[in-house]
């Protein structure tokens, strides 16, 4: 009887210790959100992009992770936040990018073939 | 009344200090400027508005805190009302750009269809050309009687045309050599050879030289009428090349005859007579 009372005490300290060390669940849905945008960013084309919004997203996600290791949680939490926001400011800078190019080709395309259409209609003539 | 005046200046004290206006911060500051530029952009309103009202929000977290002295809460939320701004002019500029491409593709099909449509046209056009300047050149082939040869479309100017034994031309000729001039004028990239010949009666030399001479006649009387006399080339053959027999009279006077050969187009020579 003592040694089951025994273990639920040691039970329950072991629980209290990995509760006392598991991260906390706001920071941590944060620093997950933010990886995914890093991600997306990364396979978008924000390497090239847009390099220096990418490196401090990466960075401030590094340090949000730190600091959340450190049970510092609200800076983990702003940290990823900001990692998270400045990933998609990085990666739609690369579709703007990519979007604006293939517009500026589309009316380079559309400029020749009015022309073309002018001469061939006044060839016409 | 000193009460009153006591309580006045607690309450004129209290109002100062709520009215007073929290330290300019700059981080809020530049928020509110990109999120108002956000704003002002029609993109952003059309495209991606859901990012806007985000950036808003944010920025209303940092006014609040702004104004509840909060200085510490002030810098998350302005920092993520700018980014989310940023974002949502990228976003929109993007979709805009992708939605004026999806519009022109419209259009762009539309002048391929109506180039592809003019080429046609002209093509035909240009068939139509060619088949009525053959139609054309056909009726004055018809007109010159010329008959097409291997070297050419050959005028032949008969016997009757000369006096008997003289080079020079009768009226007779007059009309055929006008068609001739005339056909030259309208197609000024043909060339002409001139050949005489006699039939044969007489001596070589004697026939040589009256279809030499009766060849340069034709000629002359074509340069006369303002043809050019480097497309023009005569040569006598004398009692060569008959055409008829020379035993009767008949095929001696199909035998004494000039033949103009008109050549090609695009100033093809004329190939020799051989």
């Amino acid at each position: 009887m003592s040694s089951l009372s025994a273990r639920i005490t040691v039970l329950a300290g072991a629980a209290m210790w990995l509760s006392a060390c598991a991260s906390n669940p706001v920071a941590d849905e944060k620093i997950a959100v933010a990886k995914t945008s890093v991600q997306r960013a990364e396979q978008a084309g924000a390497p090239q992009a847009a390099p220096v919004e990418l490196s401090t997203a990466r960075d401030k996600l590094a340090r949000a992770e730190k600091a959340n290791m450190d049970h510092n949680l609200k800076p983990s939490a702003e940290l990823a936040e900001q990692a998270n926001i400045d990933a998609q400011v990085a990666e739609a800078t690369a579709q703007q990018e990519r979007s604006h190019k293939a517009a500026a080709e589309f009316d380079a395309s559309m400029r020749a073939l009015r022309q073309e259409a002018t001469r061939g209609s006044q060839s016409n003539q | 009344m000193k009460t009153k005046l006591l309580i006045g200046m607690a309450v004129a004290l209290l109002i100062v200090s709520c009215a007073t206006t929290p330290e300019p911060n700059a981080t809020l500051e530049s928020a509110r400027a990109v999120v108002k530029s956000a704003e002002a952009d029609p993109n952003v309103v059309k495209y991606d508005p859901l990012d806007l009202e985000g950036a808003k929000k944010e920025l209303e977290i940092a006014e609040s805190a702004y104004l509840h002295h909060d200085e510490p809460g002030i810098a998350q939320p302005a920092y993520l009302a700018a980014q989310t701004a940023r974002l949502a002019q990228l976003k929109a500029s993007a979709k805009a750009d992708d939605a004026r491409v999806a519009a022109g593709q419209e259009e762009r099909n539309q002048i391929q269809l109506a180039a592809r449509a003019r080429e046609t046209e002209n093509a035909k056009a240009a068939r139509d050309l060619e088949a009525q300047n053959a139609a054309r050149l056909q009726a004055e082939v018809d007109a010159l009687k010329a008959k097409p040869t291997d070297r050419g479309l050959v005028l032949t100017l008969g016997d009757v045309l000369f006096d008997t034994g003289k080079a020079e031309l009768n009226s007779g000729a007059a009309r055929k050599l006008d068609q001739l001039a005339q056909f030259l004028t309208e197609h000024p990239d043909r060339r002409v050879q001139v050949d005489g010949f006699t039939d044969s009666v007489g001596t070589d030399s004697y026939n040589l030289d009256l279809s030499q001479r009766r060849a340069d006649a034709v000629r002359s009387a074509v340069l006369g009428r303002g043809i050019d006399s480097t497309r023009i080339t005569s040569q006598g053959y004398g009692k060569a090349f008959p055409v008829a027999s020379n035993s009767d009279s008949g095929g001696r006077q199909l035998n004494r005859r000039v033949e103009i050969v008109i050549g090609g187009e695009n100033g093809a020579t004329i190939p020799a007579r051989h």
